[in-house]
């Protein structure tokens, strides 16, 4: 499911990096902290999205 | 525009209670609280608060039967499509079918985003940027990745219909920011987003020079040919189904086609028949391919049965009966191959066919058959 929206994401124009699906468990506090603190770096670095600027 | 408004618009007040309507529609056979002569009758007798929260607001598949045979030609399809209106402004909505992913994809083009969904038709031949005639693919792409899973290769109409222009000398345009028509928008209760679409298709067609735009699926070509002059007036280009364009290259000689082996009947789509008036060219086209190998259904032309769901909504275990006997009926003219002439009557009874193991049926839709038969 998570590839075929980033296909979808692909024809859409928008940068496949910006979705991400981990599971993570309820005692695993630091592993979800460092999921959201990469994941919120590379938003970071893709900048800005096309959505809503384009035509 | 209120219930009040929308009888005055579609004089459903003319309504002799004969039930044909009833009758005729395939979610009632189905489904039996539904029934269009309810809907109409409770509209009259000002019970529109329990209409709009019914869910059978939403059941209606809009296939325009009811409508074909309805002696005081009440337009019940566009009556509901005014109801969803009305209803989704109060906060109702359709259960949308695949979790909602069609219409995010057409609130996302609606928004603006800067798509890349062309590679498919470089690959497939030549296209251009500029030209006189624009071919607008519609969704296809999108369906192409979603409903892989049922074996579908949705794109293989667009490929197909490239190969076919191509052939003939025209290089058509095939644009990467072209959106989504509209049209499950607009059934589906949502006029604002449609608007929005249909402004980007307009300005993008206008500007890449076209006079002529090609559709193979008969849901963009009915809303670009109706609704789009409802809501914008004068488009300044031609909008023209792929099927009549095939039909004047065969009589021109610009396309030849060999006969095929082969048995077929024909499932007529709601939106190229019944709306669109187009019996005739896919008949025509299927003629000269087939010969005697073409078979009719029973329920042909104007009393053809929809596909089971429309507008990427409310698709329910009614829909799957109304498929099944529709594939049943197919495979009783003897037919091997059911052709079918929109990407997503092709989806749905391919979809269905996937649990009717025994049958042995296929599904393929007339444009590639065309290219199929190109010599």
């Amino acid at each position: 499911m998570i590839e075929m929206v980033r296909e979808l994401m692909d024809l859409l124009g928008i940068d496949r990096g910006r979705l991400e699906l981990q599971w993570v468990s309820s005692a695993e506090g630091a592993r979800f902290a460092e999921i959201v603190t990469s994941f919120t770096h590379r938003i970071m670095e893709l900048g800005k999205s096309s959505l809503g600027v384009a035509a | 525009m209120n219930i009040g408004e929308s009888i005055n618009l579609y004089k459903t007040y003319y309504c002799l209670d004969c039930g044909v309507c009833t009758g005729s529609c395939p979610v009632s056979r189905v489904l039996p609280t539904f029934s269009p002569r309810l809907i109409v009758e409770k509209a009259l007798l000002q019970m529109g608060d329990e209409l709009l929260s019914d869910r059978d607001l939403w059941s209606c598949l809009t296939c325009g039967r009811c409508y074909q045979r309805c002696p005081t030609k009440i337009d019940f399809p566009e009556f509901m499509r005014n109801l969803r209106e009305e209803a989704i402004k109060r906060g109702l909505a359709p259960a949308l079918a695949h979790h909602g992913m069609l219409q995010s994809v057409m609130e996302f083009q609606a928004e603006g985003v800067r798509q890349k969904k062309t590679d498919w038709a470089r690959e497939a031949g030549k296209i251009a940027d500029r030209g006189e005639v624009f071919y607008f693919v519609g969704c296809m792409p999108y369906f192409d990745v979603i409903f892989r899973d049922i074996g579908v290769d949705s794109l293989s109409i667009g490929r197909s219909v490239i190969k076919i222009l191509n052939a003939a000398g025209v290089t058509p345009v095939v644009s990467d920011q072209e959106a989504c028509c509209g049209h499950d928008m607009l059934w589906n209760g949502n006029p604002e987003t449609f608007k929005k679409l249909a402004a980007k298709n307009i300005e993008l067609i206008r500007g890449s020079g076209a006079k002529k735009v090609v559709f193979s699926c008969p849901e963009g070509y009915y809303t670009f040919q109706h609704h789009y002059p409802q809501y914008f007036g004068e488009l300044g280009f031609e909008v023209v189904h792929f099927f009549d364009y095939v039909q004047q290259m065969i009589a021109d000689g610009a396309l030849k086609l060999s006969d095929g082996a082969g048995t077929y009947t024909f499932h007529d789509p709601c939106r190229l028949g019944r709306m669109a008036k187009i019996y005739d060219s896919p008949r025509a086209i299927l003629g000269s391919l087939a010969g005697e190998g073409f078979r009719e259904m029973e329920r042909n032309r104007e009393n053809a049965v929809c596909c089971g769901t429309t507008g990427w909504a409310n698709c329910s275990s009614g829909s799957k009966q109304i498929q099944a006997e529709r594939i049943r009926e197919a495979r009783a003219t003897g037919a091997r191959t059911l052709v079918t002439a929109c990407p997503k009557c092709r989806i749905h009874l391919s979809c269905a066919l996937t649990s009717m193991e025994e049958m042995d049926l296929e599904v393929k839709d007339l444009t590639t058959l065309i290219s199929e038969s190109m010599r």
